[in-house]
């Protein structure tokens, strides 16, 4: 199939990038269900596909376009599907399904305002636990990436699709409404300058191989057979012994949740992903993420004009949380405030947890529909640094 | 009990053809139909002469899934509860080369499943499903089904069904399915032959096939773990379409209306569509 990469310099939404991101990894599988902030991904899906002989699915639900691009995966298209608030609720059904059979996919949340239907077209940051804890079951743990910009969204969308085949599991892309809507510069390089993983292959004959790597639970890049390539796979909802074969034996239950935890908790060397500016002499630090972490940065300069030392600090994995590096952060600095979009405090959560008692964790919370303002956050940072 | 997984001469051929013999003894309750389904199944599967390279077993969740998944000796994907059609949509869009049996039952297809079944009818998707129609909820233990006939006793309608049963080869034929048939699980070969015409047929084949619970529908419906009671009641409950067209509305109530209702294979469906849009918009 073509590469459906078109190197160049584009005016677009952070919505589009991630398709021409996705086309680029590789994708030929896409369903989805519309639903704003996230249709304009979709629009561009439908338009883009056809002409690399990928297909364009829009399903009849959330629950189904998921399930739909679970199983293109595991019939050996790379794909995505995308949502937003509610429709990621429904989409969390299908996502137990790809994470207990590892199959490889990306699922995108272009995160609004909520509960519930919320504010459709306005921004929010309420997702940050959904989509780490929503799917039923534990035992299992999940990577997510977010982006704060247009060129992020094209990039991270490309290491999402590396990251799921790599770790053989379904990867969150976890953006917002003001990354989607941003229309701002995209640089799409040459073909040749893209790092992309293919789908890897058996090497061994059917009856050696173990599609579920039960008793080597921290192996990565681990291959994936798909249908019709005479290894005989065994998918399902039921725990699974290392062949597929459904069972109830504690001891099975016990080998297969610590596969679906391990292979990525024993490998975050290879996840781990984060920004800091101005954090070598810092005594306070800025912590935001997503499309937040913009007016975030812009406060942080403004206090260095004012001669604060404040720093800043992104976690642009989001899942695993990046603990080490926040308790590096909290080590260095008295204070950290963490700016996020919502009122209940999530990220701010998972800070404080991480950074052990090292640092005082204040949160700046906002119910969304408007990102914070670098003026806010300077007043907070300026009323903390006392 | 592990005599059939022990012993190749005690297989029957088709199951020693066709099915992974670690699987073996199956998990279906004594007396229980699907064996019957399964046995129409491999038959026209053998007819065919299909193989594990071209063709994938697919499943939903309940005794028409469970107790079949994993017993083909090809590939075996079983999809959530209900989502048997959308799993069965990314598969089939992504191999068009490959041909997907898929094994339903009233609960998957008909109640958590009914969105998805009404969509892949409506795009008629070239797929051949089976749906195993016991009038109950088997796995979980005998509770009320969408199929579940107007009156029964079960363990979540102590006081009798006040629901009407969902017609479901009525719904795939107003949605758009090519090929739409009813059989009972006695019916082996007229079950084969539609099992076969489905799989030749481009658009979606709906098979129900009525069957017999001893162990749930048989219990608290009929009150008898008898099989053999149970498959009476059955027949006793069914009709031709010959004959139904002799009977009246209401005498056709609480009937069961048995045949081939409908075979179009002129009808295309997504699967051809998609193949064709491509030629015309793929650039590179």
């Amino acid at each position: 199939m073509a590469s459906g990469v078109k190197p160049g310099r584009y005016f677009v939404q952070g919505d589009e990038a991630i398709a021409e991101g996705a086309i680029a990894a590789g994708c030929r599988f896409f369903a989805g269900y519309p639903i704003t902030p996230s249709s304009e991904t979709s629009e561009a899906m439908a338009r883009r596909l056809p002409e690399v002989g990928g297909i364009c699915l829009q399903m009849e639900d959330e629950l189904a376009s998921i399930h739909a691009v679970g199983a293109a995966s595991v019939g050996g298209l790379k794909a995505m599907t995308i949502s937003s608030g509610p429709g990621i609720s429904l989409k969390l059904e299908g996502l137990g399904w790809g994470i207990k059979n590892e199959i490889p996919y990306v699922v995108v949340d272009v995160q609004r305002a909520g509960p519930s239907n919320g504010v459709a077209t306005r921004v929010g940051q309420g997702d940050f636990y959904t989509v780490r804890y929503g799917s039923a079951g534990g035992n299992s743990a999940l990577i997510a990436l977010s982006p704060k910009s247009t060129q992020e969204a094209f990039d991270l969308t490309i290491e999402c699709f590396n990251l799921a085949e790599i770790f053989r599991c379904p990867v969150f892309l976890l953006t917002d409404e003001t990354v989607g809507h941003t229309r701002e510069l995209l640089v799409i390089p040459e073909e040749s300058e893209l790092k992309i993983v293919p789908r890897r292959k058996p090497t061994v004959p059917p009856e050696e191989f173990l599609m579920y790597p039960l008793d080597n639970p921290t192996v990565i890049n681990y291959p994936f057979p798909n249908i019709g390539e005479g290894y005989g796979i065994c998918v399902s909802p039921y725990t699974h012994t290392s062949k597929g074969y459904a069972s109830t034996a504690q001891e099975i239950q016990e080998k297969m949740a610590k596969r679906l935890v391990l292979k990525v908790t024993a490998n975050l060397d290879k996840l781990v992903r984060v920004e800091r500016q101005k954090m070598e002499d810092a005594e306070f630090a800025v912590i935001a993420y997503g499309g937040n972490a913009r007016p975030a940065m812009a406060a942080v300069e403004m206090a260095r004009e004012k001669g604060l030392k404040v720093g800043f600090f992104r976690p642009i994995i989001v899942w695993p949380f990046p603990d080490e590096e926040v308790l590096k952060v909290a080590e260095k600095v008295k204070k950290i405030l963490v700016c996020e979009l919502n009122i209940d405090g999530q990220l701010s959560r998972e800070v404080a947890r991480a950074a052990k008692g090292q640092a005082e964790v204040y949160h700046l919370g906002s119910g969304g529909v408007e990102p914070h303002l670098p003026a806010q956050i300077f007043n907070e940072i300026r009323r903390l640094y006392s | 009990m592990s005599a059939l997984g022990e012993n190749k001469e005690k297989l029957h051929p088709l199951v020693a053809k066709y099915l992974r013999r670690e699987r073996m003894p199956h998990m279906a309750c004594p007396g229980c139909g699907i064996g019957q389904v399964v046995h129409a199944t491999l038959l026209a599967i053998d007819d065919l002469g299909l193989t594990p390279k071209d063709t994938v077993w697919v499943q939903g969740v309940g005794c028409s899934s469970r107790i079949t998944y994993s017993t083909w000796i090809g590939d075996n994907i079983d999809a959530h509860h209900g989502r048997i059609f959308a799993v069965a949509t990314g598969l089939k869009m992504a191999r068009p080369d490959m041909n997907f049996i898929l094994f339903t039952g009233d609960g998957d297809c008909g109640a958590i499943g009914g969105n998805h079944f009404i969509h892949a009818c409506r795009r008629n998707l070239d797929v051949t499903a089976i749906l195993f129609n016991n009038g109950i909820y088997g796995m979980t233990g005998g509770q009320v089904a969408p199929t579940s006939p107007l009156g029964a006793t079960t363990t979540t309608t102590p006081y009798g069904n006040i629901e009407d049963p969902f017609d479901m080869c009525q719904m795939a034929i107003a949605a758009g399915a090519s090929y739409v048939a009813r059989w009972r699980s006695t019916d082996v070969k007229s079950i084969a032959n539609s099992i076969k015409k489905g799989i030749q047929t481009k658009g979606l084949a709906f098979i129900e096939v009525l069957l017999q619970c001893p162990t749930n529908f048989g219990r608290y419906v009929l009150k008898t773990s008898n099989p053999q009671e149970v498959i009476k009641w059955i027949k006793e409950h069914t009709v031709t379409q010959q004959k139904a067209k002799e009977l009246s509305p209401p005498e056709l109530v609480g009937k069961y209306v048995i045949g081939e209702f409908i075979h179009r294979p002129e009808r295309t469906g997504i699967v051809a569509r998609y193949q064709e849009f491509l030629k015309k918009y793929m650039k590179e």
